[in-house]
């Protein structure tokens, strides 16, 4: 009994994943493929926010250093090493998780609203660190003269086809790991905190362990989600550990639904969309997405796949 | 029941079709797609503005010539916000799902960078109309096959402004600078090459003291203040767009225009627009003028944009017009639109164009441009702003160059 509702989301995954990689073999679509290796990254980055935000009830206005590290520290491993390419990939995401250990510590004690405001301060020297370290980073200029492309297992990801499956593949094993963590004990534990802290207190649970387990896992995912995002522009950008970018993600977190595993995921699709498409038509985007949200807001109330679950309890659950 | 399935069904469909958006457009048939990109909102979408009004000109000019390879052109214009990773997104989506087969790339430095990398991947043919840092094309490993510069550059600016302001310092006897840049890479990188020229020429001037504003910094008063009590006898600026109008606006305030020589390469028309009292005499480069080169041709493009705009042509204008006078010349020799043929005709292509100090611009085998109006005068008050306008040595410009190449062992 205990395996299976791991079993189903595991299924689920797989077939997912058959389905994303089916549909370049029945149709080559560049502009969807693209779509899909962003919104790998993008769904990474939300979903991991959610585990602190959803999940523990720890809204992070910082998650975006951790995105931005995990880009920074892949494509300057890739240029200035001569590392296979998933040797680089994880030594990002330690380089992340041993960061947003750091960070944690010292955050995570915090009240709610000194836990906003510190993460959003330590983004922010973040930020600072890359904009000023001109020498390793190209400061303003982002990280210039590319990632150099090596094969993985026969995998060019120069080529977009094999970039597309590559990020893919591991979006939905990143999403699956959360997924886990998410149902397992440790995440039960989480939500218990985030609905009351004095009764999981009681109940022995040390709440600042726990919430550093929680803040430093978020910054893992959120640094291969950045690795996938180095690999798309290949290059890293000091925008993509801005605070604006931490925004998108806690846009999305909210768009789709805090309470639903697969709420950010949808937020973020739904935002790379509106941007794809209105970025089409207009150039005052920001207005355009600001009413976009306030419609879903003030019609839904709360995020899109949370609305659904409310009015359509049993086929969604 | 019914009304509720109505809406989910309405919700739906509605949520389908906006992810399905996307990837629905293709390129209608025989239309040439040009894509063009750049910051079009935001604090500096003025410049990106002015890049778009130019080639809307030359997508007239063209088309009532008869297009390229006899079909009509038509640019599709997208807005990056000045975001890397979304120039690189829009990169992509110009040419995978717009059906773009050229690309004007008219971001600003960090943009072409990103944009740089998918052009790589992607090998359709790219001219940068706008990104002035000098790596771009210099560095052999940042270098694309397919990927060209019609924009000024950053070392050739910084020898012909040290020349020209070592020779103003030496006739003054200004010995003692200041310098005040913007506290971003841009300002400070430029502000070193600046200087290491201005050594060389004249090995015996003083840096006093050194301002870094923030751009777009609303309030210069402590960057002023902190300059008149250094008592230089001038000051280099690099401050640009609206944060150089402020600083001339206020440093009016003060008075310090009389108390210091300044010198800049970045007045601008917009600039010029946006300064109440223009103070006469101060030394400025000339990113755009109407007078320099004094040709009847320059002056009637300059003339027919005002006439069209209702507002004065950029730097960032005429860049983007001579990137399409190059890419009809170089279609015209190659008889193709691949990227690669493209590449080969623009190598070394010599074109006669208003915009050239002789008349002509070169495309260098470096993939970048020479022999571009560079000239340095001073300020008026009234039309046409800029005076007594020297041109630049191109030979002294590109002997520097070279040093600098082997310098930073790019050769």
């Amino acid at each position: 009994m205990k395996g299976r509702p791991a079993l189903r989301d595991s299924a689920i995954a797989a077939a997912a994943l058959i389905v994303v990689l089916a549909i370049p073999l029945v149709h080559r679509s560049p502009a969807f493929e693209d779509f899909v290796i962003r919104l790998s990254a993008m769904a990474l980055f939300a979903t991991s926010l959610n585990l602190l935000v959803g999940n523990t009830g720890m809204v992070s206005f910082g998650h975006g250093m951790f995105y931005g590290l995990g880009a920074y520290a892949f494509a300057l491993t890739m240029q200035m090493t001569d590392l296979p390419l998933p040797v680089a990939a994880v030594l990002a995401v330690l380089v992340t998780t041993l960061a947003a250990l750091c960070v944690g510590a010292i955050c995570v004690r915090l009240s709610t609203d000194y836990f906003a405001f510190i993460t959003l301060a330590f983004q922010m020297l973040f930020y600072s660190v890359v904009i000023s370290w001109q020498s390793l980073t190209g400061g303003d200029q982002g990280l210039r003269g590319g990632i150099p492309r090596r094969q993985i297992f026969g995998f060019e990801l120069g080529s977009q086809l094999h970039l597309y499956q590559f990020c893919a593949v591991v979006a939905v094993l990143g999403l699956l790991a959360l997924r886990h963590i998410s149902a397992s004990p440790f995440g039960q534990t989480l939500r218990m905190i985030r609905d009351n802290e004095n009764r999981a207190s009681f109940l022995g649970v040390v709440l600042w362990r726990a919430r550093l387990w929680a803040f430093t896992i978020a910054g893992a995912f959120a640094g291969l989600g950045g690795v996938l995002a180095a690999l798309f522009v290949s290059g890293a950008y000091p925008e993509l550990a801005d605070w604006p970018n931490s925004g998108q993600a806690i846009f999305a977190v909210m768009l789709g639904g805090i309470n639903s595993f697969l709420g950010p995921v949808l937020g973020a699709a739904i935002l790379l969309a509106l941007n794809d498409v209105v970025t089409r038509f207009t150039e005052y985007y920001g207005l355009v997405l600001g009413i976009v949200i306030l419609a879903f807001a003030l019609g839904f109330r709360r995020g899109v796949l949370d609305f659904f679950r409310l009015v359509w309890p049993r086929g969604l659950r | 029941m019914n009304g509720l399935i109505t809406r989910r069904t309405m919700l739906a469909g509605g949520a389908a079709s906006l992810l399905a958006a996307p990837w629905v457009a293709k390129a209608q048939a025989n239309t040439l797609r040009i894509g063009m990109q750049s910051i079009l909102s935001g604090p500096i979408a003025l410049l990106g503005t002015s890049s778009r009004n130019a080639l809307m000109m030359e997508q007239d000019r063209i088309n009532a010539a008869g297009g390229f390879l006899g079909r009509q052109i038509e640019f599709v214009f997208r807005d990056s916000k000045g975001q890397p990773q979304e120039a690189a997104r829009l990169t992509r989506e110009l040419v995978n799902s717009t059906g773009c087969e050229l690309l004007i790339d008219a971001e600003a430095s960090s943009g072409a960078f990103a944009v740089q990398e998918v052009v790589r991947d992607l090998g359709v043919a790219c001219i940068h109309t706008n990104s002035e840092t000098s790596s771009l094309t210099a560095d052999p490993k940042i270098r694309v096959p397919t990927a060209f510069r019609v924009a000024r550059q950053g070392v050739h600016d910084a020898v012909a402004g040290s020349i020209y302001l070592s020779e103003y310092a030496n006739a003054k006897k200004l010995n003692k600078w200041a310098t005040c840049s913007p506290d971003y890479a841009y300002g400070r990188d430029t502000t070193a090459q600046y200087l290491q020229f201005f050594k060389q020429f004249k090995p015996d001037i003083e840096i006093v003291t050194e301002a870094w504003p923030k751009l777009g910094q609303p309030d210069f008063t402590e960057v002023i203040t902190k300059l008149i009590q250094a008592k230089p006898q001038a000051l280099f600026t690099l401050l640009y767009a609206g944060d150089l109008s402020a600083f001339v606006n206020q440093g009016n305030i003060y008075a310090l225009f009389t108390q210091m020589a300044v010198a800049t390469p970045n007045v601008d028309y917009p600039v010029l627009a946006a300064i109440k009292n223009l103070p006469p005499g101060i030394q400025s480069a000339t990113r755009y003028l109407e007078t320099f080169p004094d040709t009847p041709a320059n002056k009637e493009w300059g003339q027919a944009y005002l006439k069209r705009w209702n507002e004065r042509p950029t730097n960032w204008s005429w860049q983007n017009t001579v990137a399409m006078h190059f890419y009809e010349a170089a279609i015209k020799k190659a008889n193709s639109l691949d990227g690669k043929a493209i590449a080969a005709a623009l190598t070394g292509m010599k074109i006669d164009t208003p915009f050239g100090v002789d008349g002509t611009i070169t495309m260098r085998d470096d993939h970048t441009t020479i022999n571009y109006a560079i000239g340095w005068g001073q300020t008026t008050p009234k039309e046409p702003f800029i005076i007594d306008v020297k041109a630049a040595d191109w030979g002294k410009i590109i002997e520097l160059e070279t040093e600098w190449k082997k310098q930073q062992k790019y050769i």
